[in-house]
């Protein structure tokens, strides 16, 4: 008897997201199908899109093995974001890790400027990042997308108790937003529907938050599975967004990664690959090798 | 359906309090406002009750029949309070809550049933805690009922607990608990049943929960559900329960059927319960924005 593979095909798609304006818009998401099954009905229009990481001050508690890398241009994000694309990144994602209350406490307009700066020098599209602390977030990222209007930036993180400053300035001045919430799909869900209700749905990249390898990234996993299999399978429009992995920080913080250089980028290289298969569409790296080893796996 | 009335809760600060003080008319005003609510049971919720396991039970109970000749549910795990309860029982035939398939629940708990001629609660919980699916919920309870048997308690007397997670945590198991108590009659044909309702609300925002409590309560009572633990003052609950409002019903069954509808045109109450059910159903992925969905 031939042996005839079943073909799943798929009612729900994921929507698609752009990033950047002009000739340097790249987009995201789109798919009908699952992540990596080609044998499936329907099609994956956008390939997994890999960043590079930039601070916009020196960090300190890097492993030397990721400074390296970019060691004459630590305090200039420019040149640095400028190094992140020589190196191959398709984004580059900018942390604003001066504004946090715990380190430098940096003004929103000073940081807004040099957003605005990497954003015009380099010829990929630009992702910002806040610090993380979700009070000095909501001044911060309201301002970086005044600053760069028309940029089209991905601006995040957005999370349940700041969101609705940081919404109503990216839907002025036409940037997406990156939903935040807390390893737990229901409550990513219940951002979801909160946020869409003052924000476009197609310019929402959602963020489950990402573990690395050895410390749970198999709670990643399956959010990010699930999530997908919600949008795809089951038509959930509130699942339907493309999904960012930002896990360079996680994966360079754990001990094996910061023992050992190889042992580091093959750390982050196999957390980002595992993401991607359950369903990111956009992993966000720090070593540039790490970078090279999954472009050369995805291929 | 019979609705055995929580809210004596030793969780509750207030409830605390009372019975730490020996406050009968705190305990009284709730039990009374309970029976008057349409309560069918009256649970007393002890907890682990370490200090006075005994006086307190006794205190309790006579506190409570004083003022209502409704049978009471013992709720602790705590096999001396839970004798000392069902001992000081007068009015009517109390319910032990509840016994396990536990080692120590059915050296302790179980023979209590037995001595005391009670209905007895009996949970799927064993010595591993509790089950993951239907089919070792089933097992776990085969078992414990015919232990129960062999004690002398008849199936009768046995009130079945699936054990109910939160929506939040565990949106799948919700089915799993419909499950069972569709087939639970025929697996031990003659049983009764019981749940902990309001559990599948908890970590919900509170002012969210009911209708999950309402809605599961009438996708239970489809299958034959014979009581649940719940919020006895929830009005629409306990008007649900009594027939008051069987468009809610239906409804609830269209949807379990899977009967298509136009939600635009619906009410906006039975459109709440339509996604309601949608999430119980687990077709809907839940979150605490569902009713905004």
């Amino acid at each position: 008897m031939d042996f005839k593979a079943p073909v799943e095909s798929f009612a729900g798609s994921v929507r698609e997201v752009s990033i950047g304006s002009g000739a340097k818009t790249v987009k995201i998401g789109g798919e009908n199908r699952l992540a990596y099954s080609p044998f499936d009905e329907g099609s994956t229009p956008n390939p997994p899109r890999l960043a590079l990481e930039v601070w916009d001050m020196a960090p300190e508690d890097w492993p030397e093995s990721t400074t390296a890398p970019f060691a004459d241009v630590l305090s200039d994000p420019v040149k640095w974001a400028q190094k992140c694309v020589d190196y191959g990144a398709d984004m580059v994602c900018l942390r604003l890790v001066s504004t946090d209350p715990s380190t430098k406490n940096a003004p929103a307009e000073a940081a807004a400027q040099t957003a605005k700066q990497v954003a015009q020098a380099i010829k990929v599209p630009l992702i910002v990042c806040g610090s993380g602390d979700e009070k000095k977030d909501a001044e911060v990222l309201p301002k970086v997308a005044e600053a760069c209007s028309g940029e089209s930036l991905l601006i995040g993180p957005a999370v349940k108790e700041n969101f609705e400053p940081i919404a109503k300035a990216c839907q002025e001045h036409g940037h997406s937003i990156i939903a935040q919430s807390p390893l737990d799909i229901n409550l990513m869900k219940e951002l979801s529907i909160k946020l869409s209700k003052v924000f476009p749905a197609d310019r929402i990249v959602i963020d489950p938050l990402s573990s690395a390898l050895g410390y749970g990234m198999e709670y990643s996993f399956t959010i990010m599975e699930r999530t997908k299999q919600t949008g795809v399978a089951f038509k959930d429009a509130m699942t339907q967004m493309p999904i960012i992995a930002d896990l360079a920080a996680e994966s360079w913080k754990t001990k094996e990664a910061k023992s050992d250089e190889k042992q580091g980028i093959l750390w982050e290289g196999i957390t980002a690959v595992s993401l991607l298969l359950a369903g990111a569409n956009l992993a966000v790296l720090r070593h540039p090798d790490s970078l090279k080893l999954v472009s050369d796996t995805l291929r | 359906m019979i609705i055995i009335g929580e809210n004596i809760h030793i969780i509750s600060g207030e409830i605390s309090k009372a019975v730490k003080e020996r406050d009968a008319k705190v305990i009284q005003d709730l039990a009374a406002a309970q029976a008057k609510a349409g309560a069918h049971y009256i649970d007393i919720n002890l907890g682990p009750a370490r200090k006075n396991p005994e006086e307190t039970a006794e205190w309790l109970v006579k506190t409570i029949e004083a003022v209502t000749d409704l049978p009471l549910s013992i709720d602790t795990l705590n096999p001396v309070a839970m004798e000392a309860g069902v001992r000081a029982c007068t009015k009517a035939r109390p319910l032990i809550n509840s016994a396990s398939n536990r080692t120590d629940s059915k050296e302790l708990m179980l023979p209590l049933a037995a001595k005391y001629n009670t209905d007895l609660v009996l949970s799927v919980i064993t010595d591993k805690g509790c089950p993951p699916d239907v089919d070792s919920r089933i097992e776990s309870i085969m078992e414990s009922s015919a232990y129960a048997n062999e004690l002398g308690i008849p199936n009768e007397d046995l009130w079945i607990d699936p054990i109910l997670l939160p929506v939040s945590a565990d949106q799948g198991q919700i089915v799993q608990a419909l499950e069972f108590m569709k087939i639970i009659d025929d697996v031990l044909p003659g049983v009764k049943s019981t749940i902990g309702l309001s559990n599948i609300s908890n970590g919900t925002p509170e002012e969210l929960r009911a209708i999950l409590n309402r809605t599961y309560m009438v996708m239970l009572g489809r299958y034959g559900q014979h009581s649940v633990i719940a919020d006895a003052f929830d009005k629409e609950l306990m008007d649900i329960n009594s027939g008051r409002m069987p468009q809610v019903v239906d409804l609830i069954y269209k949807v379990m059927d899977g009967e298509d509808m136009d939600t635009a045109s619906l009410d906006p109450q039975l459109r709440d319960y339509y996604k309601t059910t949608k999430v119980l159903m687990n077709e809907t992925l839940y979150s605490h924005g569902w009713l905004e969905d």
